[in-house]
């Protein structure tokens, strides 16, 4: 299979400081990667670098199959960015903004700021000047700067900084549908999962500068398993209704009077009802299952929900 | 190059400084017609100029300043052009575009270049038009030492102006070195004192070797500007 973007132990130094160490990442074609890591895991960095404006201190970057340079100019053209916050020439309208973009990408096609500028919902602010936008606005005239060219690879760096939760869903709705319609190959870089986990197929987590795991979401949804947690006061009977009475052989005790339940043919309701039927005390009964959440918790052992994102 | 040097005027709305500049040249030309016909630079008790040594031609008080005002004009405009996109992250824009980083910077330096260059040449010949035309039918306070039937004068201006814009390199150099737009123009203002001002009896202004020298360190510091922009990271 081959990748429209990877890197190579990918090492950027600065100063003495390691921000990223040794990043192997992996982008399929028309695929949307996400790319989680806690603020400060070095995914600005990694994506400074995917976009040259960075140079690796160690490492390689391939892109559109083509080893990316300093003189790199041509593959530029096929990609569309944002890193950090975008930046505009404030006293120029939107619609200038997107212009000299045009100009500057040797982009011409009628109508194209236009439906841009629709996409994003901006037609209208379009011809204000840009210092007058909001922050979520700004935000959005970066991506709808960054769709522009319908460019083949998009590299977006927090994207949903700055905007509402219907901004939010009207970005992964867009997003989704590029990728659908266009085939566009999304790489997008967030520190809150909830964001992309409807919309990514591949997941890559990055923490303390170092590549924790590239998975696909199937392959997270085929590893992860619901469980019914159970806990009893008399945990010998229960054991008994469980194995003898519903004929389950797939559980365990995890504690005193705790068990875990990962048979999935059995539901909560027919449970409580059979331990009723034999008087068995149920203190807690409850559906769990390991989200990517959980996975990547694991993999960080930190929390990734930011309160300050909310 | 000539595209990219039109999209940095409209980028950075040529008609502002366009109306600047000729606020400045009305202004500078209003002054010296001023020293020199109604007589406010002239020292009451003597009723002449009250000017230093080699100064009392009217030619060196017109070169004196324009070539001031406009060295620094250039570097504000070379700070807003160059030195605030490093700032305000326009830059990280214009770097992600399939343009050469040394064509972007180049293109950026010329703008200002040429418009600054024109700008001072304007008003040199505005200015020394307003005084050979004053000095028809009113007196002189300085003595008029040019010809404008001259072509050698024409040259001279011409030559002038270039070496005076070319030196705001120096400061947008020490600026860019220094990440800070105040640094361009404080150095601008420092160099314009150090070239065209009299300390005392010293005044470095009517050497040969003089310009000759700044103009290479203008150029040299052109050059490191936008020298390895390729390979250096844009912080």
């Amino acid at each position: 299979m081959s990748y429209i973007l990877q890197t190579n132990h990918l090492t950027k130094t600065i100063g003495g400081k390691t921000l990223v160490r040794d990043v192997n990442l992996h982008i399929k074609k028309g695929r949307i990667y996400g790319f989680l890591g806690p603020n400060g895991a070095g995914k600005t960095t990694v994506m400074k670098m995917l976009t040259n404006l960075w140079k690796p201190t160690e490492g390689s970057i391939e892109i559109f199959g083509e080893m990316l340079t300093p003189k790199s100019y041509e593959v530029l053209k096929r990609m569309g960015s944002i890193i950090e916050f975008p930046a505009f020439y404030e006293h120029l309208t939107g619609y200038q903004n997107l212009k000299l973009h045009t100009e500057y990408m040797g982009y011409y096609q009628h109508g194209s700021i236009e439906r841009a500028l629709e996409l994003l919902s901006l037609t209208e602010a379009g011809a204000k000047p840009v210092k007058t936008y909001s922050l979520g606005m700004k935000e959005r005239l970066g991506i709808a700067r960054a769709i522009l060219t319908k460019p083949e690879l998009l590299i977006l760096d927090e994207p949903s900084n700055g905007l509402d939760p219907a901004g939010m869903k009207q970005i992964r709705e867009l997003l989704k549908a590029l990728s659908e319609e266009y085939g566009i190959t999304v790489m997008i870089s967030t520190h809150i999962l909830s964001e992309i986990e409807c919309i990514a197929d591949t997941i890559g987590i990055i923490h303390h500068g170092q590549m924790q795991d590239e998975i696909t979401m199937k392959e997270i949804e085929d590893k992860s398993f619901a469980y019914i947690e159970l806990s009893v006061e008399n945990p010998e009977r229960a054991a008994y209704v469980l194995s003898e009475k519903l004929g389950l052989t797939n559980f365990k005790l995890i504690s005193e009077g705790q068990f875990r339940i990962y048979d999935s043919r059995i539901s909560t309701q027919e449970l409580s009802k059979a331990l009723a039927l034999k008087d068995v005390a149920v203190t807690a009964l409850g559906k769990r299952s390991e989200t990517l959440e959980d996975y990547f918790l694991k993999l960080t052992g930190e929390a990734l929900r930011d309160v300050e994102a909310h | 190059m000539l595209k990219l040097i039109k999209l940095e005027w409209k980028k950075n709305k040529i008609g502002r400084s366009i109306r600047n500049a000729l606020l400045l040249a009305f202004i500078l030309c209003l002054f010296i017609f001023a020293m020199n016909f109604w007589g406010i630079a002239d020292d009451p008790e003597t009723g002449v100029p009250d000017a230093a040594f080699g100064m009392e031609v009217i030619s060196s008080t017109i070169e004196l300043l324009t070539s001031m005002a406009f060295l620094i004009f250039a570097s504000v405009m070379l700070s807003s052009f160059i030195v605030s996109s490093y700032k305000n992250k326009t830059m990280q824009i214009m770097f992600s575009y399939p343009v050469k980083r040394q064509k972007i910077l180049i293109s950026q330096m010329l703008a200002v270049w040429i418009f600054n260059a024109a700008a001072l040449i304007l008003t040199k010949l505005l200015i020394y038009g307003c005084i050979q035309a004053g000095s028809a039918f009113m007196t002189s306070s300085f003595i008029i030492d040019f010809d404008i039937t001259d072509a050698g004068f024409y040259i001279q201006l011409i030559v002038k102006s270039l070496v005076i814009i070319t030196m705001s390199f120096i400061s947008l150099f020490i600026g860019m070195a220094m990440k800070s737009s105040k640094a361009v123009i404080v150095s601008a203002f420092l160099l314009a004192v150090l070239t065209q001002a009299n300390i005392g009896d010293l005044t470095l202004r009517n050497h040969a070797v003089f310009p000759i020298l700044l103009t290479v360190i203008s150029l040299i510091s052109a050059v490191l500007s936008t020298c390895r922009v390729e390979q250096r990271d844009l912080m």
